[in-house]
This record gives C-alpha cells, sequence and structure tokens, in this order.
C-alpha cells in the first residue's frame, strides 16, 4: 500500500512537471494524486466495485484540492488536474482496445462499459464534490455575514 | 467613435482571456476574469461568451451617445496546458482588479506572463518518463519495465512536441505516439522475456489520457456552461479513441505477422 501510494506520487508528480504546476503547489499536487490513488484502492480491497471506489476517489481528490485552493489561494483547477489523471481509466481503455483487436466482442463491450462508467464515476464525484462545496460556501457567507453586521 | 481607453480594456481583456482559455482554464474562470478586468477599469456594462473555440465579449460605456461594441475572438491550435499561467493570470487579475495598474503596464505584464518559457525540454521528458515508469508499476510492471517504459515515455513525449511543432492535429498526433510506445514495448518484450509489454503501453498511454478536457467538461457542466462541456467531452473522447487506436493498430499488425503474440 505505501509503495503504490510513492507511485502515484511519483507519477502524479510527472504530470505535474507536464502541466507546468507552480513550484510551490507541486508538492500539495502531488500528494492529493496520491491519496485519490490509495483510496481507490483501499476501497477495491474492501470489496467496493472499482466504479464505487473511483467515485469515492475522485470525491477525495475534489475535496482536497479545494481546501489545497484555499489553503494556498490559488484556483483549485491547479490541483484537480493532476490529481484526476491516476485515476482516469487508462488500463479500461488499452483493455478494451485489446479486446476489439482480439475480436472478443463480448469483453470489449463489458471492459468498454465498465471504462467508460470509471470516467462517469469521475465526472459524478466532482460535480457532486463541487455542487456541496458551493452549497457550503453559500451557507457559511448567508449564516457568517449577518453576524458580522450584528456586531 | 469608439473610446480609446475602451478599446484597449476591450483588448487586454480578451488577451487575458484567451491566455487562461488556451492553458487550460475552465470556462466560468475565463468570464469571471474578462468581465472583472472591464469593471475594474470603469466599463458599467460588460456580457461576454466564452467557449473553448472563440471568446464574445461586449462593452458599453456610460455615454448614452456611445455605440455599443463588441470584440470577437477566435482561438486557434490545441490547448496547451500551463497551468502556471493560469495561476499567474488568476493573480494578475486579482491585482490588477485591486490596485490602480495602468492598462498599458496590464498589457506588458500579461505579454510576459504569454512568453514565459515552458519548463525545459528536459525536465519535461523527465516529467513524461516518471508518468510513464510509475504507471508501468501501477499496473503490474516489473522492475525492467519500469525503465523500458521510463525510456519510451520519454521519447513518446518528444515525438509528441516534435509533431506539434509542424502543425499535425491532435488525433493524428495521439496515433503516431501511442503506435511508437506500442512498436518499442513490443519490441522489447519480444528480445527480453521477462518483460509485459501490457503494463509499458499503459504507462506510455497515461501521458497522453485527456484528463485537463474531461476535468474541464466537468466544472464547465456544473457552472451551466452546456456548449463547452459539450465541446470538451468530444475531445476527450476523440483523444482516448485516437490513443487506442495507435496502440491498436500496431498489436493488430504485430499479431498479423509473427501469429503467435495473442
Amino acid at each position: 500500500m505505501i509503495s503504490s501510494f510513492i507511485f502515484a506520487v511519483m507519477a502524479t508528480l510527472g504530470f505535474c512537471i507536464i502541466f507546468q504546476v507552480p513550484l510551490k503547489h507541486i508538492p500539495a499536487a502531488a500528494i492529493v494524486g496520491g491519496v485519490g490513488w490509495v483510496i481507490n484502492l483501499l476501497c477495491i480491497d474492501h470489496g467496493i466495485s472499482s466504479v464505487v471506489a473511483c467515485f469515492f476517489a475522485a470525491c477525495a481528490v475534489g475535496l482536497f484540492s479545494d481546501i489545497c485552493s484555499r489553503f494556498f489561494k490559488d484556483a483549485a483547477t491547479i490541483f484537480i488536474i493532476p490529481g484526476i489523471l491516476p485515476l482516469v481509466p487508462g488500463s479500461g481503455m488499452y483493455n478494451t482496445m485489446i479486446a476489439l483487436v482480439q475480436n472478443d466482442l463480448t469483453r470489449a463491450a463489458s471492459v468498454g462499459s465498465q471504462t467508460i462508467f470509471l470516467a462517469g464515476a469521475i465526472a459524478l464525484a466532482l460535480l457532486v464534490v463541487g455542487g456541496f462545496i458551493r452549497i457550503a460556501v453559500m451557507a457559511k457567507r448567508k449564516i457568517i455575514r449577518p453576524r458580522r453586521h450584528g456586531d | 467613435m469608439m473610446n480609446l481607453k475602451q478599446k484597449k480594456v476591450l483588448i487586454l481583456a480578451v488577451r487575458a482571456g484567451e491566455l487562461m482559455m488556451k492553458n487550460g482554464a475552465e470556462i466560468y474562470r475565463v468570464e469571471d476574469t474578462i468581465t472583472r478586468i472591464c469593471k475594474a477599469c470603469g466599463i458599467p456594462y460588460v456580457e461576454v461568451f466564452a467557449t473553448p473555440t472563440g471568446i464574445f465579449v461586449s462593452v458599453d460605456g456610460t455615454d448614452k451617445e456611445g455605440d455599443m461594441h463588441t470584440y470577437i475572438k477566435r482561438i486557434k491550435g490545441g490547448s496547451d496546458t500551463d497551468l502556471s499561467k493560469i495561476s499567474r493570470i488568476n493573480q494578475f487579475s486579482r491585482k490588477f482588479t485591486t490596485t490602480d495598474l495602468s492598462i498599458e503596464d496590464g498589457m506588458e505584464i500579461l505579454k510576459e506572463i504569454d512568453k514565459a518559457p515552458p519548463h525545459p525540454l528536459p525536465v519535461r521528458l523527465l516529467g513524461a518518463a516518471l508518468v510513464a515508469s510509475f504507471f508501468s508499476l501501477l499496473f503490474g510492471g516489473n522492475v525492467i519495465d519500469f525503465f523500458c517504459a521510463f525510456i519510451i515515455g520519454a521519447g513518446c513525449y518528444l515525438l509528441s512536441g516534435l509533431l506539434k511543432k509542424i502543425d499535425v492535429n491532435f488525433f493524428i498526433r495521439g496515433v503516431c505516439c501511442c503506435a511508437v510506445a506500442a512498436f518499442f514495448a513490443l519490441t522489447i518484450s519480444q528480445t527480453l522475456y521477462t518483460a509485459n509489454y501490457n503494463a509499458i503501453i499503459i504507462g506510455s498511454l497515461m501521458i497522453f489520457v485527456p484528463g485537463v478536457a474531461i476535468t474541464n467538461a466537468i466544472r464547465d457542466f456544473l457552472s451551466g456552461d452546456m456548449l463547452s462541456g459539450v465541446a470538451r467531452v468530444t475531445e476527450a473522447s476523440l483523444i482516448a479513441i485516437s490513443l487506442a487506436a495507435g496502440a491498436g493498430i500496431v498489436l493488430k499488425l504485430a499479431s498479423y505477422i509473427s501469429g503467435g503474440i495473442f
């Protein structure tokens, strides 16, 4: 588990370099990627299906990215883009293609739909986290501002 | 007659928006930046419509005789994600709106940001190599795969950069890069029997996976920019298809030639 965390962090670090993440944000972004991957693995180890595991992992990435963006006062995209990349189903894409090359259409359909669900899970997770963060920020503004005015 | 100041502000704002869009920002951030810059310069009415392929901005001054002006900026060429530029433009727009920075100075800063060179090529190659090699480990590769993917990943990224320089479109680029990766991975696995070509190919493929397009598509959908969301989802699927096609062609050819691989 620790080794795969390190591998995921290093891979995310590579993405940070390719996408030119500002130097001071690289450690945080790389760790976000590693955490996402480990949560994905942990969920799969506990018998959760890979699509749901991917959903939880992407939720974690979205949440941590938002925390980082508030902490470092910079755009959340800077952390989300490298962080989400380890979860993108590259292997599913590859396996679908292999099944197609081998003329095994049944397996291609099952692996392919799995891949699309994985991508959908990432999308849904980011949507859900984004939506909740918006609600939280709105709620915070509505609750805290009147008090300040009251003071 | 258009007010000269108004024109300069418009050019500055659209330039900032174009830069952000090209470097992989979401639609709402681009629209927000343009609106803020215009409002900060005292233009009361600003309407922005941004899509990944073009930005439309209308501004109207305070005087009743003045006309309404629209600037259309077509964004050509694929996006070249550079998150540090987004970060810098973000800070620039914050600084521009809170302090009284002159428009000329603002333009200078924008030009400087635009010209800022990316990391030197060896560093970027190292990045690509790290991605490929560590993903091959994550997908069940061994130490030999790690080193093979390290070299092949760097090579593919270099090839992609070269093809981009001669304006090859993104689909052909994806096909070529993955075909080359698959070819070398197969060759290596044929010579070294311990190497696992699946892990090497997946590792190299991960470098080109359309993560930016997927992430931005979702954020666009979330903020209600359906048109851009759909455009980016299409972009992501096309990239994915090109990658699979590139590797697939080579694997299929290899199976015809040797017959025994699959």
